[in-house]
């Protein structure tokens, strides 16, 4: 190569036009998309989702003449959720893990300086990256969520029969894609607050494996209401709403997550802003 | 002196630093910095490890957040400037990308965040000469190779301003060369460029003027040339050759810090 190669004369050096948001998400975009791990926690993300169904609805449809009036009950009246709750319990890993990376593995190699380089504004920075996210994660689960509730109904028509018509299925359905979007935005989040990958995807294990188990420990209807008011709990709205196993509605999840996407995406957006980097 | 009204629209230096100050847990890291950095010249910020040259880079950049003191780029503060990679590019430390994405995708990414077009990426790879690499991953680039990225990065938008933290550390002589080259040439092509080195042959060679720190504070503002005269011994000075007085660099230096012998604690 030679220095004395051009710089100036290259006439197509000029911002094509003035930048803006657009321009941060296009840019997170080809972040997000030129990396392995993030086809790896998406391709994780569909196979055990699919996996979960199946194994879910396989198992109670066989089990079915054995188990009892009340179970049984349960099985009919929130057929939709055991097709699709098991199958976001257990993916949401992939999805936990993949938020967590997309920021603290800036913070772990130094790109963040780049980026914020890129965008001194910083909140707009990251705000681009929770829009990568939130699309991307958002549409990839609602095409696994329909094809898990295809199958998944599938297996158990000879108990319990549900279309993906019926307004429950389809809430059911969407809030499948909702709850992963919102758990990654959750990751996202923490990972912008602690930085370092190991501890990003501990504490965010931790709070979707863990923390509702704990605190469900306090006895009476308390701890079965902060339980429920966990993020994990929250995979109520992807459930029929008459479960009498669930504290709270489909809607009260919704609400609930929302809530902690806001607590802890404003604390994370709020030290983007004020801390060194 | 007829022409002095063409001089009265003077702009405002390419970087200006105004009393920044910035402490660590109570330990004082840059201590009321204020400087200016010239475009057209490659300007020199010299002084030992632990001196503060790396802190008042981030201060200008905006990375970090002073406690008393602006710095400004061109009269603004970075964080205001619009495509801010086109006015200023910066090399902080090598392989600070990440690992796993390609070269290509590294510098795609960020010319999206200014509005540059795609064909800028392919410019600037080749210029440093990574284009044959350009689709490996980055994480298996050596120092060298690393360096040139970081370069291609800061280059990307075709700024004005340049500012290199420490470029030639751990390259072998062709690469420090080839910053060395470089620099030069951005500096002829009217960009203000601040290059920051303990070092002080390098400096010797490449610096116009030197900006020299110790303990955060500003030791000295002038011209190597000058630099180099006052603080050198005159027998010495007088009886070395003039292609020969960069060497005297690093004398000069010592005797303007003697008095502060903390740099030896350090
Ligand atoms: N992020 C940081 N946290 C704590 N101390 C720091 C940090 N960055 C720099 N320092 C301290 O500030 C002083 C100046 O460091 P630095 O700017 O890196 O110097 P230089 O680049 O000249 O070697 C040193 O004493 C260093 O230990
Ligand atoms: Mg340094």
């Amino acid at each position: 190569m030679s220095t004395a190669a051009l710089l100036r004369t290259d006439s197509a050096v000029r911002p094509t036009h003035r930048p803006g948001f657009t321009d941060l998400v296009r840019s997170e975009w080809t972040k997000f998309t030129s990396l392995r791990s993030t086809w790896w926690s998406l391709g994780v993300m569909t196979v055990v989702s699919l996996g979960f169904t199946v194994a879910a609805t396989a198992t109670y449809t066989h089990d079915y003449p054995h188990l009892d009036a009340a179970t049984q009950s349960q099985f009919r009246t929130d057929t939709v959720g055991l097709i699709l709750q098991p199958a976001a319990q257990f993916a949401q890993l992939a999805v936990c893990v993949l938020g967590v990376l997309l920021i603290a593995s800036e913070y772990s190699t130094g790109m963040i300086r780049a980026t914020m380089l890129a965008a001194p504004r910083r909140t707009s920075a990251l705000l681009a990256k929770a829009a990568t996210l939130a699309a991307a994660v958002f549409v990839l689960s609602e095409v696994v969520a329909v094809a898990c509730f295809l199958i998944g109904s599938r297996i158990v028509r000879a108990h319990s029969v549900v279309s993906i018509t019926d307004p429950t299925s389809l809430h059911a359905v969407l809030g499948f894609g909702a709850y992963m979007t919102l758990i990654g935005l959750v990751a996202l989040s923490l990972g912008t607050l602690l930085r370092h990958p190991a501890a990003g995807i501990s504490m965010v294990l931790a709070m979707q494996f863990v923390l509702a188990g704990v605190v469900g420990m306090i006895p009476g209807s308390v701890g079965k209401h902060l339980a429920g008011a966990m993020p994990s709990g929250a995979t109520v709205i992807m459930g029929s709403g008459h479960n009498a196993s669930n504290v709270y509605s489909p809607a009260q999840g919704l609400l609930i997550l929302l809530g902690w996407v806001a607590v802890l995406g404003a604390s994370a957006l709020h030290t983007v802003k004020k801390r060194d980097v | 002196m007829t022409t002095a009204n063409t001089h009265t629209f003077d702009a405002a230096p390419a970087i200006e630093a105004r009393g920044l100050t910035k402490s660590y847990g109570g330990r004082t890291a840059v201590a009321d910095l204020s400087f200016a950095v010239h475009a057209g010249r490659v300007t020199g910020f010299l002084g030992p490890n632990g001196a503060g040259k790396s802190t008042t880079m981030r201060l200008l950049l905006g990375l970090e957040r002073p406690e008393a003191g602006e710095a400004l780029i061109e009269g603004r503060p970075y964080a205001a400037l619009i495509a801010p990679m086109t006015r200023v590019g910066a090399l902080l430390d090598a392989k600070a990308f990440h690992k796993g994405r390609s070269a290509r995708g590294h510098l795609l990414a960020l010319a999206r965040s200014q509005a540059l077009p795609d064909a800028r990426v392919d410019a600037v790879l080749d210029l440093v000469g990574l284009s044959s690499v350009a689709r490996k991953r980055a994480g298996g680039f050596s120092l060298g190779m690393a360096q040139r990225l970081g370069i291609a990065a800061a280059l990307l938008g075709d700024p004005r301003i340049v500012l290199l933290d420490e470029p030639v550390n751990g390259l072998d002589p062709q690469g420090i060369l080839w910053i060395r080259t470089l620099m030069k040439q951005l500096a002829a092509e009217g960009r203000a460029v601040l290059v920051s080195s303990h070092l002080m042959n390098e400096m010797a060679v490449t610096a116009d003027h030197l900006l020299v720190i110790g303990q955060g504070r500003l030791l000295a503002d002038c011209p190597t040339a000058e630099f180099i005269e006052r603080h050198t011994d005159p027998a010495v000075y007088a009886a070395t050759p003039q292609v020969a007085r960069p060497a005297l660099l690093e004398e000069a230096f010592m005797r303007l810090t003697a008095g502060a012998a903390e740099y030896s604690a350090h």
